[in-house]
């Protein structure tokens, strides 16, 4: 089978930036890359030809076609070629030359990284993709984006984009406190009740009791995928990591051991452990639960394991384009307060946001943290002394609750668990 | 003082089990079947059998009686060993008579410490993926350091126990029961007799390791285990490492001292007499005042010059009950041995073992709020007001699990009594 992209779940997924990572070599930060790693030289001028066709000479593939897939799927990632005309063009013919799918493809991120799976700059990142690329026979980059073309572009996009990072600009200013956002990321991911994988803090300056819209503010609080995670470090598996393609930060369902310290470890309080068998509140999640790499990481965790918010990973590695880019409460914000994209990139959303609010106050939530969150608001930040009011609607009124404990013990009492 | 130790009386237990020590064996194996109930349910159900939750919106603590019970107890096997090593390392022959105790103490304290955590993941089985991940996680992962540390911990007390025992047991041979001999077989697999004066030497170095290790790792990796986790306030503090080494000792020699105690009324030991209980007591109310003057330091900075959430943290904890009792618990037997060592009438063996009872149990206290404390009042202004306030009541199911780690280390140590002698014995006299 040609590895693919979206929802393949046999190794680590189709070995864009991956490539064929010497393993096992760990990557100190900062140090030099061997000559015979480095990047390759730039794509148009006679240096690259011939760093290809040494490099192709190494393999068993065709130098000619690999270095023209090559150049198209440089032109892919730039933008410049779209995935339908690289099919035509090289579909056939891809098939012949890889139809039996040999490539190592496996990444070794894990070894790769100073800190778990993912080094913790972007341009560090960005380094050791060009170092696979470069380590890596050409042939098997290319053939690996072509395989991955095959499937998805849209994961393609993202994936060999690896610098990306994954991020939202909330506008305090716009958040009317409806709780859509809430409620739509438990329906989308089927979270256990009392479980608010995005919650809704909603606040006052001065201690007024009833909510004044004209006064109080709220804005809805994610997971901030942090650019230093320190819910990565401390964890005893690597179950929680960063995932190099876009930054996102994941828990593997699989590996987690439930010891709960990612949870105390995050400043932010956005992970919800699994304490019992989870309860289907919203009919079950029916996306898929492995992303582009295999790893289990979405949806409602099972039981003695750690959740929180994913940024939708199963609609980021979708194969559906209409859903890569979205999130489940950005889409049911009627307010237009979520703005969730690629926050390096100028064009889109959450820059594009930050621009058309550029007169306004913006920050990041516990800033002095260090954690570098990926979420910025615009608006007005809660100060110290804010206290918390009950907003227009609460999550009662929206069939939700917010005491996990209450409710667990409710269903204790209920007699779900017999025993 | 080797010399005044009765081979016989020491031999004993291995030759004759009274009907109390039935009786006794009976009474632990009894909670040894309520502990199983309760264990059984937990795994059954899930940690949904405990009070934990999560902290934020959750309103509750991720971390509670278990992880707590984890570090009494690392604490207390770290400081026995130590306390045997001393004896050794500065030739304090006078308590030769209770360094086996200490080195028990520490081995059957390792397996507690890491059964507190299995409790807390939620099943044995949880364990197998941080020992695969180790060689990847080991330089990020405080609980990696832990695992690395427990286990180092582990194969030293046994390989040092076992230095120390087999030329005792090469001359014990012919006067144990028949049915240890082949226990005896392993423990001596491949001595000769001309290993004894190496073997001294090598227990020796190791008992100095062990002293070096001991604040390296009770006094640093531990502590870093919550230190290093900067989200939580009440958690930082430099002063918290020493302050874990002293906590660490104190509850060790106190834990010497109760099971010499019982040693002795069990078995008619006079030979550990009351000059080694009146010096252990000693060292038991330094190290109590000087976990009492870091409690103080900690309580004074908390009140004093500390950031908001510390604050409030702090004031909290002086309006609780359960932080008092342990200031009490440490402070009242404080006083009653400082008495003893002024007025050395004032001196009983019964009053100084519930001294030492209550110093630990207060020690286990300190080290149940000081997880949990972080957890209550989580993470800094602006979202620590946004969030509810934790709370924490352990379920009964904890309760009875954490209680009986103490039950199963006593079946433990009682079982011991009938494999090697508890007191070591120079082989030249036996
Ligand atoms: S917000 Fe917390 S859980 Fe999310 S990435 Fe940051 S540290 Fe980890
Ligand atoms: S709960 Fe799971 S994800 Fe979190 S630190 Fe522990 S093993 Fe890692």
């Amino acid at each position: 089978m040609v590895n693919g992209c979206g929802g393949s779940t046999d190794g680590e997924g189709c070995g864009c930036g991956g490539g064929d990572v010497p393993t096992n070599t760990p990557v100190p930060d900062g140090e030099e890359q061997p000559a015979q790693f480095g990047p390759p030289p730039a794509l148009s001028g006679p240096e690259w030809e011939e760093w290809a066709e040494e490099v192709l000479a190494e393999t068993d593939f065709d130098t000619e076609l690999g270095k023209r897939l090559a150049r198209d799927a440089y032109r892919i990632a730039d933008g410049d070629l779209s995935k339908e005309a690289f099919q035509r063009r090289h579909g056939d013919r891809v098939e012949a030359e890889f139809g039996v799918d040999e490539r190592p493809t496996k990444t070794t991120l894990e070894s790769a990284a100073s800190i778990p799976r993912v080094p913790d700059d972007h341009e560090q990142s960005r380094r050791s993709m060009l170092k696979a690329l470069g380590a890596g026979a050409a042939a098997t980059a290319t053939a690996g984006l072509a395989g991955c073309l095959g499937e998805d572009e849209q994961t393609m996009a993202t994936t060999e984009e690896s610098n990306g990072q994954l991020g939202m600009t909330i506008d305090v200013e716009n958040c009317i406190a409806c709780l859509q956002c809430s409620e739509a990321c438990k329906e989308e991911n089927n979270t256990s009740a009392a479980v608010h994988w995005t919650y809704v803090f909603r606040w006052a300056e001065d201690e007024d009791a009833e909510w004044d819209d004209d006064h109080d503010d709220s804005m809805t609080r994610p997971c901030q995928h942090c650019t230093r995670p320190t819910c990565t470090y401390v964890c005893p598996t690597q179950a929680r990591y960063k995932r190099e393609d876009d930054g996102l930060v994941l828990t593997d369902y699989d590996t987690c051991i439930g010891c709960r310290y990612c949870e105390v470890a995050c400043p932010y309080g956005v992970n919800y452990f699994q304490w019992a068998e989870p309860t289907d509140e919203a009919g079950g999640f029916d996306e898929s639960r492995t992303d582009q790499h295999g790893d289990t990481v979405a949806g409602n965790p099972p039981e003695g394991v750690m959740g929180k918010c994913t940024f939708c990973v199963h609609r980021q590695d979708s194969d559906d384009p209409d859903l890569v880019g979205t999130t489940a409460c950005e889409d049911a914000c009627p307010a237009d307060a979520i703005h969730f994209g690629d926050i390096t990139d100028p064009d889109d959303a959450p820059q594009r946001h930050l621009e058309e609010k550029s007169d306004s106050n913006t920050f990041e939530l516990l800033d002095e943290a260090g954690n570098e969150p990926n979420i910025t608001y615009v608006g007005p930040e809660p100060s110290s002394s804010a206290t918390p009011v009950e907003g227009p609607v609460s999550y009662e009124e929206m069939d939700m609750t917010e005491h996990r404990r209450e409710e667990i013990d409710a269903r204790w009492a209920g007699g779900e668990a017999d025993d | 003082m080797t010399d005044d130790v009765p081979v016989e009386r020491v031999l004993r237990p291995l030759h004759t089990t009274t009907w109390k020590f039935l009786a006794l064996l009976v009474l632990l194996g009894l909670g040894m079947l309520l502990f199983l109930e309760a264990w059984i349910t937990q795994l059954r159900n899930g940690l949904i059998m405990t009070g934990l939750g999560d902290w934020g919106t959750g309103g509750g603590v991720p971390w509670g009686m278990y992880i707590g019970s984890f570090i009494w107890w690392v604490g207390i096997a770290h400081g026995g060993i130590a306390v045997s090593a001393a004896v050794r390392v500065f030739k304090m022959d006078q308590f030769e008579p209770i360094a086996r105790i200490g080195e028990i103490v520490t081995l059957v304290a390792l397996p507690m410490a890491a059964a507190n955590i299995v409790f807390d993941l939620g099943g044995p089985d949880r364990l197998i993926n941080t020992m695969i991940m180790w060689p990847q996680t080991v330089h990020h992962s405080p609980l990696a350091w832990d695992v690395a540390v427990v286990s180092l911990y582990l194969v030293l007390s046994m390989t040092y126990l076992t230095l120390t025992m087999r030329a005792e047991l090469y001359a014990l041979m012919d006067r144990v029961p028949r049915y240890l001999r082949p226990v005896y077989g392993l423990l001596l697999l491949g001595y000769r007799p001309e290993e004894d004066e190496k073997a001294e030497q090598m227990a020796y170095w190791l008992a100095i390791a062990i002293l070096a290790l001991v604040p390296l790792l009770s006094g640093g990796v531990v502590p870093w285990l919550f230190s290093l986790v900067g989200a939580q306030p009440g958690w930082f503090g430099a002063a918290t490492g020493p302050a874990m080494l002293f906590e660490s000792l104190a509850s060790a020699i106190a834990f010497v001292i109760v099971v010499g105690a019982a040693f002795r009324y069990a078995y008619d030991w006079e030979f550990i007499d009351d000059a080694v209980f009146r010096g252990l007591t000693k060292a038991l109310t330094v190290l109590s005042m000087a976990v009492l003057w870091f409690l103080l330091h900690d309580t004074l900075s908390g009140v004093y010059a500390a950031p908001v959430q510390d604050e409030a943290l702090t004031e909290t904890l002086l309006t609780m009950p359960l932080f008092w009792v342990a200031v009490a618990g440490i402070t009242i037997p404080a006083l009653y041995m400082l008495a003893t060592i002024v007025r050395p009438s004032a001196y009983s063996l019964p009053a100084v073992v519930a001294g030492a009872i209550s110093v630990s149990i207060a020690i286990w206290i300190k080290k149940l709020i000081f997880v949990v404390e972080g957890l209550l009042y989580p993470t800094t202004p602006p979202l620590a007001n946004l969030y509810p306030t934790g709370s924490y009541s352990p379920t009964a199911i904890e309760w009875v699990v954490v209680v009986s780690t103490v039950v199963i280390a006593a079946l433990l140590i009682a079982l011991a009594t009938k494999i090697i002698p508890m007191v070591e014995l120079d082989p030249e006299e036996i």
